[in-house]
């Protein structure tokens, strides 16, 4: 059961989405300062615009993707009769988001390298 | 089935928000700063567009919140103390974000300078 692609699937969502969660209400803080002026509010982004940030960011990149993934391949599954290619949809899902997190993870990882 | 179905209409309308989103503001990385984002905050139909996404973001976080600790036997029987917390979360997070990008208005010479 545990080496199942649902199973791996389900602790992936679960955990991708929790994070998601927590980044939500810390994005929602910073730009809330938005309205105290330039100062507060740059000053309040550059506590999370240090390196380690930057990098975190390639990992935000990835929970977003590939949970915006298997949410499609969830509806797909649920909407439409294609049981049966369960296991291969996950395999797609994961390529691409493979695929997307490298091709979007280098700019990113680029742009934190400059400082 | 209620908080069910919320997830999957929330998702659909996340998978447009969350594009766009990511598209517009995110993609290639730069750096963000005040300048950068008040172009875009000062225009009422982004304003329109970000509370939009700020409801579905947040019924999508919340629901998936409430059902991962729900799946937990321990907080199982607390459904709904932790359904009302959700409600509530989501009611004061919501009117802190529509409230921050409502009262958001570039300063008088930042505006000049973008028109």
């Amino acid at each position: 059961m545990y080496k199942s692609t649902g199973f791996i699937s389900f602790v992936l969502r679960r955990f991708t989405g929790v994070a998601l969660v927590l980044y939500l209400f810390t994005h929602m803080w910073v730009i809330g300062s938005v309205n105290s002026g330039p100062e507060a509010f740059d000053a309040r982004l550059n506590l999370v615009q240090t390196p380690f940030f930057k990098l975190a960011e390639i990992a935000l990149l990835a929970a977003v993707v590939y949970h915006a993934f298997d949410g499609i391949r969830l509806i797909i599954v649920h909407y439409f009769d294609v049981t049966e290619y369960r296991k291969s949809l996950f395999y797609a899902i994961f390529a691409i988001s493979a695929i997307l997190v490298i091709a979007g993870g280098i700019p990113i990882l680029l742009f934190a390298l400059e400082g | 089935m209620r908080i069910f179905q919320m997830q999957r209409v929330s998702a659909i309308a996340l998978l447009v928000f969350l594009t766009i989103h990511m598209i517009v503001v995110h993609y290639p990385p730069f750096h963000i700063d005040f300048n950068r984002i008040l172009v875009r905050m000062n225009q009422p139909l982004w304003k329109g567009i970000d509370i939009a996404f700020l409801f579905f973001v947040l019924i999508h976080a919340l629901t998936g919140a409430y059902m991962v600790l729900t799946d937990v036997e321990r907080f199982n029987k607390y459904q709904r103390v932790l359904a009302g917390l959700a409600i509530l979360i989501g009611i004061m997070a919501f009117i802190y974000g529509a409230q921050t990008i409502l009262a958001f208005s570039a300063p008088v010479s930042v505006n000049a300078m973008v028109r």
